[in-house]
């Protein structure tokens, strides 16, 4: 019975490894990306005349809204699935790697994809929309985004960690990613009537776009957007929390 | 001076395995010795790949213990990992990654990190030059297990854990794979197989044990089996030319009814 020769990598060389590969595959799966970009994209174009009435910030933080819900549900939680579905996972966890790590890398990645929403969002807006925002109003608005994206991604693992057929979580994230943008952006304009319009103020939708609004403008920030921050963070813990404690790595 | 100890690579001990309430693995015990391929056979359900996967840490057990190159795979998962090379039943790698791209991250996360060059050369060494810019689903059957198999020894390790490796194989490919696996064991490493091939276990395993309803019902070398088990009627019964064979005495003590 020998213990020695045996080589354990880093943690840093673990990480910096399995991100280097989920870039490569973020890189590979172009479509997605354009995807994701493509509808806060159209809204802010479709929008163009109206920025000025509605405002500059509820423009961008609905487009950043709708963005981080693609991220959250179809980039995060649908790779998930998927490679749930196809063995993957096991594969990674029979490496001397911690499983932490794998879904860190994961989420680093979804990560870089809000940073560039982001970035996205805030350049055709200022092109297309002619809106700009003062620079607090940039780096407040970056970090809710952050939160925002967390709410969506615990939102992902909550389906990923309820729903194991790949099917179904493929169904349930584009039923859910349809009901945000229908129910929530139209609901939110008042076109669903005011009962809807009030009761949306506070579902994730709700919230996200109340904060981010709010980090745009944070010389007008209230007691509303306050309230969204932490009912956004209560959010983050009830959906992680489910869904980190039910998730299998393994259909079977 | 050398003990039993030191020889094995491999403990199980009173493995007990559950999925709920029901029982896949029972009271189940065996040694591999190091430099020693050993098979785990059994029809369909038997426990064979839950086995395997406590070893490999994929499933919590109940009850009993592991030791793998001295690591209790329980209390110390890194350490018995980074001794195990591992190639699962039905193995899949990223989509999105091509060949190249994947020798990198588990030669990375193996702790081995190669250069596009050193994977080059690895590729050529296993008669996958050309496919460094495949996908791994434009890879053959065939191609797709050296590949798998390369992997699970990247880093060279004391343990290689194969779950049916030649399900799917054509003849060439399986014959090809099988030089593999004595080559593995040539360079002194252990292997722990799975296989539903009598004629696999009998060509390649030094020892095997059967399994049945998630217990090890027997255990020996192939042709000690067949020694051992020749004059049990249920094996004469099962035996279809008159000479007894693994197959007959596998027939004999799992029984002849068809596993889901």
């Amino acid at each position: 019975m020998e213990n020695n020769n045996i080589n354990i990598p880093s943690t840093p060389t673990v990480l910096a490894t399995l991100f280097k590969a989920d870039v490569a595959t973020q890189i590979s799966n172009r479509r997605s990306v354009i995807i994701t970009l493509l509808v806060p994209i159209m809204i802010l174009i479709s929008w163009k005349n109206f920025a000025q009435k509605i405002g500059g910030p509820y423009v961008l933080s609905s487009a950043i809204d709708i963005g981080l819900i693609s991220i959250g549900l179809m980039g995060y939680s649908l790779s998930l699935a998927r490679d749930r579905d196809k063995g993957i996972f096991q594969r990674l966890r029979v490496a001397p790697v911690p499983t932490w790590a794998i879904m860190f890398s994961r989420i680093s990645i979804q990560l870089l994809m809000i940073m560039i929403l982001n970035l996205v969002i805030f350049m055709v807006g200022m092109q297309v929309d002619k809106v700009t925002l003062p620079a607090s109003g940039y780096i407040v608005a970056f970090f809710s985004a952050f939160i925002g994206g967390a709410v969506y991604l615990s939102l992902g693992q909550l389906i990923v960690g309820l729903v194991k057929n790949f099917e179904t979580v493929n169904a349930s994230v584009r039923l859910v990613y349809f009901l945000f943008i229908m129910i929530g952006m139209f609901g939110e304009l008042g076109l669903l009537g005011d009962y809807i319009k009030d009761a949306i103020r506070w579902t994730p939708y709700g919230c996200v776009k109340i904060m981010l609004a709010a980090s745009m403008e944070p010389d007008k920030w209230d007691k509303d957007a306050t309230r969204a921050v932490l009912l956004s963070l209560g959010y983050i813990v009830v959906f992680a929390g489910i869904g980190i404690n039910k998730f299998k790595w393994s259909t079977k | 001076m050398t003990t039993e100890q030191d020889e094995y690579i491999l403990k199980v001990e009173g493995l007990g395995v559950n999925y709920g309430s029901f029982e896949a693995v029972k009271d189940v015990g065996f040694k591999v010795l190091q430099g020693e391929i050993f098979g785990l056979l059994g029809p369909n359900g038997a426990g064979k790949t839950s086995t395997l996967s406590a070893i490999e840490c994929l499933v919590k057990f109940k009850s009993g213990s592991i030791l793998l190159n001295g690591f209790d795979v329980q209390q110390q998962p890194l350490q018995a990992k980074a001794s195990m090379g591992v190639q699962l039943q039905s193995t899949s790698f990223q989509a999105e990654l091509n060949v190249i791209q994947i020798l990198q991250l588990y030669s990375g996360i193996y702790g081995v990190p190669m250069d596009t060059e050193q994977v080059k050369a690895l590729l050529k060494e296993i008669s996958l030059a050309d496919a460094g810019k495949k996908k791994f689903s434009q890879l053959s059957g065939g191609q797709q297990q050296r590949l798998s198999l390369v992997i699970a020894t990247i880093h060279n390790p004391k343990l290689v854990l194969l779950d049916e490796p030649t399900t799917g194989l054509d003849p060439q490919s399986r014959r090809q794979l099988w030089e593999r696996i004595e080559a593995i064991k040539a360079r002194g490493h252990a292997v722990l197989l799975t296989t539903h091939s009598m004629e696999e276990a009998e060509a390649v395993c030094d020892r095997i044990a059967i399994v049945d309803h998630g217990r090890v019902i027997a255990i020996d070398t192939p042709q000690a089996l067949v020694d051992k088990y020749r004059d049990d009627p249920e094996v004469i019964a099962a035996s279809r030319r008159g000479k007894i064979t693994l197959e007959d005495v596998f027939i004999g003590l799992t029984g002849k009814t068809v596993r889901a």
